[in-house]
């Protein structure tokens, strides 16, 4: 049946003025930062993505740019033998959407922190957030909730178990859903199963910030994950002074959100009541070393595209354009 | 300065898990009002104030919660898994227990289906059919019906079905048997993840109160 919502949306006079403005506010605040701007080029020639939107440029295949923080790792990793430490972008990527009503171009502004000490996680991790604590007042959003986890509290047990591909997703899945009953389900005759489901149940108890985390310790891989859980209260008592009114912090070790690619602490920004995440970002360790460079790196990225829908069906979540 | 719509609502099914459902409602605090259920009335006022019921199919009420009209719902696992919606499923509420089963004309086996050069499944539930298949290695055609699969074998449109299984007397009554069990599937309380997120202080109380009403059936 053919999609009818517009794959390619056009942006008329209100949004495209708001998509100006969002672009401008955020990169002045992630430049005040010390955030420097790369436009990676919209064409890929590398090896491309399965959700890359392709075509022939004469005999060679191409791709468009799917993925801003992959197009600029790749760049950095061939360009630059020590890492820029801080990085922004701001433009258009085309991705194929997972629901057929979402746009395939998606406008975004982001940054990454790279570095090459990994002494020098926390104190970028703690950077981050309190840029990512800046955005909705740079976007005129009023009220917001940032959602904070941490990918090892799920990894690390899986790893420490030998848990094979298949049972690993259905596992996030289960836990990314709050579901116990799916975890159960998919771990059902698996040796470790008492032991992972004990462990979903602490990561799945009701959150309330840093007292939250406490389940945790009850948790049977408590003293694997001490590290993580150390730098998670850190973040949080550098965080929550910092808090803008109308910004709630929710510490959510239960949000599994991009595991495959997250390593560490994950930020998602929340307007009240949307259904999906209005940016998104955490810790990525795994990238450069993939790519043949040792350095650490994390960011995050602001979909503007979603607030743009989000401002016109729900204008009263934004201060009006001046 | 409250942003988030109020009231909240609960969507709940009609049909079998509905009618299973809402006995046990009844004098909790989640009871429906009995004189609204009576008029056309869309959003039904329960015992709670400030908290409304919105009656759907259930094949519609995940899309509900999921585009956060809803902020809970309850709703088959069956029709939960054949809906592609990014909700929470908070809970296995054990209601309308049943399972996904592939069923047979007598006297076949899942062996002599297996050897079939071309296999043809009728089923309403062809994303768990698909995903069964993938499990088993197995390739079929999957001939999606609405209504009434077990017609399918009966009238040479498919050679087995998937479909739910409850007592099996339908089966018996039309020459078919169960030869594989593809899923238990029962009543799930699912969540909206905003409203989840927005609201904690006003959804994790009427999630208490839905599982305690539920573990007195």
């Amino acid at each position: 049946m053919p999609i009818r919502t517009p794959h390619f949306p056009d942006l008329l006079f209100d949004a495209a003025r708001r998509l100006r403005r969002w672009e401008g506010a955020l990169m002045a605040l992630l430049q005040r930062h010390g955030y420097e701007e790369l436009h990676p080029s919209l064409v890929l020639r590398e090896p491309h993505e399965a959700d890359c939107l392709r075509f022939f440029d004469g005999n060679e295949l191409v791709a468009l740019r799917s993925d801003f923080t992959v197009s600029l790792a790749r760049l950095l990793s061939q360009r630059f033998p020590e890492p820029p430490p801080r990085v922004a972008y701001a433009g258009a990527i085309f991705r194929r959407p997972l629901q057929p009503w979402e746009p395939v171009e998606r406008f975004e502004v982001g940054c990454e922190r790279i570095h090459e000490d990994p002494e020098g996680r926390p104190g970028a991790d703690v950077e981050l957030a309190r840029l990512l604590l800046a955005v909705p007042g740079a976007l005129g959003l009023r009220g917001g909730i940032l959602q904070l986890g941490h990918a090892a509290l799920l990894r690390v047990p899986m790893d420490q178990e030998g848990l094979p591909p298949a049972l690993r997703d259905a596992l996030v899945r289960a836990i990314s859903r709050r579901s116990a009953h799916r975890a159960a389900e998919a771990l059902a005759d698996h040796p470790a199963a008492p032991r992972l489901l004990a462990h979903a149940e602490t990561l799945l108890e009701q959150l309330d910030g840093a007292g939250g985390l406490q389940a945790l310790s009850r948790s049977p891989y408590a003293g694997a994950l001490t590290r993580e859980l150390e730098h998670l209260h850190g973040t949080l008592e550098a965080l929550l002074p910092l808090l803008p009114a109308g910004l709630t912090l929710r510490v959510d070790p239960a949000d599994v959100h991009g595991l495959p690619f997250y390593t560490g602490p994950t930020l998602r920004l929340w307007a009240p009541g949307a259904q999906q995440e209005l940016a998104a970002g955490g810790r990525y360790d795994g990238l450069f070393p993939e790519l043949g460079r040792p350095w650490f790196a994390a960011g995050f990225c602001v979909r503007l595209s979603r607030l743009l829908d989000l401002a016109e069906t729900r204008p009263e979540l934004f201060e009006p354009l001046p | 300065m409250t942003l988030t719509p109020a009231p909240l609502l609960l969507a709940l099914p009609k049909g079998r898990l509905g009618d299973d459902l809402m006995p046990l409602l009844e004098q909790s605090p989640l009871a429906l009002d009995r004189e609204a259920l009576r008029t056309r009335a869309l959003r039904i006022p329960t015992a709670t104030p400030g908290v409304e019921a919105l009656l759907l199919k259930g094949s519609d009420l995940p899309r509900y919660v999921a585009g956060g009209v809803a902020a809970l719902g309850v709703v088959g696992s069956d029709t939960l898994d054949e809906t592609p919606v990014d909700v929470l499923e908070l809970a296995d509420l054990g209601l309308g227990l049943c399972r996904l089963s592939l069923c047979a004309p007598e006297p076949q086996d899942l062996e002599s289906l297996r050897r079939r050069p071309h296999l043809r499944l009728a089923t309403k539930f062809p994303v768990a059919t698909e995903a069964w298949l993938e499990r088993e290695g197995l390739t079929a055609e999957i001939v999606p019906l609405s209504s009434s699969a077990e017609l399918a074998p009966l009238l040479g449109l498919a050679d087995a079905i998937v479909d739910l299984v409850q007592t099996g007397s339908t089966l018996r009554a039309h020459g078919l048997r169960e030869v594989a069990t593809l899923a238990r599937c029962s009543g799930r309380l699912i969540a909206s993840r905003g409203a989840f997120l927005s609201q904690p202080e006003r959804i994790q109380p009427l999630v208490k109160i839905l599982i305690q009403v539920l573990n007195r059936k």
